[in-house]
């Protein structure tokens, strides 16, 4: 046998073995949600489709699933737009101004996410006790605004310094002041940069659980992780169809945003990574 | 801080450019200062109080890490995360390299299998470790339905009931969710990677293993780093799989630093976690500082 031909079998075993392991366990996830009962992997078990457990988690008002999903979009749509404003900013600022010590802040930013997310948990806790703020979705945006920073300024960052110079520059001599730059010429030129890192923040809002765990609750500001993590039954027995119905409802937005979206989202990814 | 050149070319700029600058960078300052720092600082000065709730705060300075260093409970979670990170994070970028290696060749359908790598990355981690749940579940679980489909009569494991099935549940539902961006990270390194090089070992007649060895892995050297630094780092602090896999059990067997802490913090002994946190970050920056220099960034920085 030819190598070629040998490279060719290990690439199609390869390429298999990745889409078992990556889908298996969301496809188990999904029929486990339509299935009439959660163990009908037995053999003397029939599969039987049902849109029972999908029903339920979408209607059931004690389950308050829809609060989780509506908290969720909530606290990672604005937060995200948060983190992409204030990143820009920054970014901005260390790509146009050559503000003093450029590289020193750039390091510091991205020093902050060494810090573990269980070592800011007690102060986040006080501090929005102190505020009244405790089980509201405000005490989710600000620290996740804060936990996302260092991606998104390091991000935009890499995307600013590709714009050329010139063009900000013929603005400034139009008249236009400083914000109106980054606001008309900078951010729609690298609209495809403060796309990805919106996408990115977005994201990691999204599925971000300690902060949640800790700072709401109950369904007024808790999010869907918080929530299927501690989805229990009513009767002892864990209502698997039910917890994995709402698994797949809660994933939807993150994998039909991953999948559209899915070049940009790497782009951003690998730019963030590799660049620092 | 700044260094005299930093503050001559700063003395260089029109003052209102400076005063623009500092006014774009604020609000960064802010955010990180007043919900990344001051918490930071605040969690090290916690740890040399008995801060527990209700009752008076006194300094006590190093008391809680006496008291840390006397408990077995602590030492057995020390041991249960670098096991973790050790077993976890070669097994996730080595899967992550062969993903990475299938990815760069061009085949048709290679943008499909991409999207299919970013599904576990884009599942929240609690979710996928509530699906790994009911896949290690005991009576019918896909994980034993699948050992009995391959070994006919083998018994079915207690995955979360023995420390060793626990130990290995939890390292198999974090690779699944990180091994992705591991991929990713990489593969991005080899598409750097010139494609002439290849074409000049082809004609020397060099097997896809040398290639692979001689070309491939010395170039891929930094990216191999980074990457090695981004999976340690979170796998040291790795909570949401754990937490809603196992809750740190069975019998402790899988209470990693960062669940050991949180339920101090959760039982209100703030100054006690807070002294966990303090060595979990240490850890953290000791074992970056050795990959650093093992990659050898302090000579390329210059």
């Amino acid at each position: 046998m030819s190598e070629e031909r040998v490279q060719r079998i290990l690439l199609y075993c390869g390429v298999t073995g990745a889409v078992l392991f990556c889908l298996a366990p969301f496809g188990y996830m999904v029929l486990t949600g339509l299935s009439l009962r959660p163990d009908f992997l037995r053999p003397e078990i029939p599969l039987t489709l049902t849109a029972l457990n999908f029903g339920t988690v979408l209607t059931d008002p004690s389950l308050h699933f829809l609060a989780y999903l509506r908290n969720s979009l909530v606290v990672s749509a604005v937060s995200a737009t948060v983190a992409v404003l204030v990143a820009s900013l920054a970014a901005y600022a260390l790509t146009r101004l050559e503000a003093p010590g450029k590289l020193l802040i750039l390091f510091f930013i991205l020093g902050v996410s060494l810090f573990p997310q269980v070592s800011l948990v007690s102060w986040l806790y006080k501090f929005m006790a102190t505020l009244g703020w405790i089980n509201t979705l405000q005490a989710l945006v600000l620290p996740y605004v804060a936990w996302t920073l260092p991606l998104a300024v390091w991000i935009l960052y890499s995307y600013f310094t590709q714009i050329p110079r010139d063009l900000d520059r013929a603005a400034l001599v139009d008249g236009c002041t400083r914000l109106q730059v980054l606001f008309r010429v900078v951010l729609p030129v690298a609209a495809p940069g403060v796309f990805s890192t919106f996408l990115l923040a977005f994201i990691f809002a999204f599925n971000e659980f300690l902060f949640a765990l800790m700072l709401t609750a109950d369904y007024t500001a808790r999010t869907v992780p918080v929530g299927i993590a501690l989805f229990e039954g009513r009767h002892g027995e864990l209502p698997w169809g039910e917890i994995m119905a709402a698994a797949t409802v809660a994933t939807l937005p993150v994998v039909l945003l991953t999948l559209v979206y899915q070049r940009r989202i790497v782009q951003g990814l690998t730019r963030g990574a590799v660049k620092g | 801080m700044s260094t005299e050149s930093n503050n001559s070319a700063a003395d260089r700029l029109p003052p209102r450019e400076r005063r623009e600058a500092l006014a774009f960078l604020l609000p960064v300052a802010l955010f990180l200062g007043g919900l990344v720092l001051v918490p930071v600082l605040g969690t090290l000065l916690d740890s040399l109080h008995r801060d527990v709730t209700f009752l008076p705060r006194s300094f006590i300075g190093l008391e809680n890490y006496r008291a840390l260093s006397a408990d077995p409970a602590f030492w057995a979670s020390v041991r249960f995360t670098l096991v973790f990170v050790l077993v976890s994070v070669p097994l996730q970028v080595v899967l992550g390299l062969l993903i990475a290696l299938v990815l760069n060749e061009g085949f048709a359908g290679r943008a499909l299998l991409r999207a299919c790598v970013l599904i576990p990355w884009a599942v929240p981690a609690a979710v996928s470790g509530r699906v790994f749940e009911l896949i290690y579940n005991y009576s019918y679980g896909a994980a034993n339905w699948l050992i009995q489909l391959v070994h006919p009569g083998a018994g079915p494991v207690n995955w979360l009931g023995t420390e060793l099935g626990a130990l290995a549940a939890v390292v198999v539902a974090d690779t699944y969710k990180t091994t992705p961006f591991a991929a990713l990270l990489l593969l991005a390194g080899l598409s750097a990677i010139p494609e002439d090089l290849y074409g000049q070992a082809r004609i020397d007649r060099a097997t896809f293993l040398q290639r692979f060895f001689r070309i491939t892995l010395p170039l891929l050297k930094p990216v191999l780093v980074v990457t090695l630094i981004f999976r340690t780092i979170d796998a040291l602090r790795v909570f949401d799989v754990i937490f809603v896999l196992t809750g740190g059990g069975p019998g402790g067997a899988t209470s990693a630093l960062s669940i050991y802490g949180f339920r101090y913090y959760a039982a209100g002994d703030f100054g006690y976690a807070s002294a966990v946190s303090v060595i979990l970050f240490f850890i953290s920056l000791t074992l970056v500082v050795g990959y650093a220099s093992l990659g050898g960034f302090g000579r390329e920085a210059r």
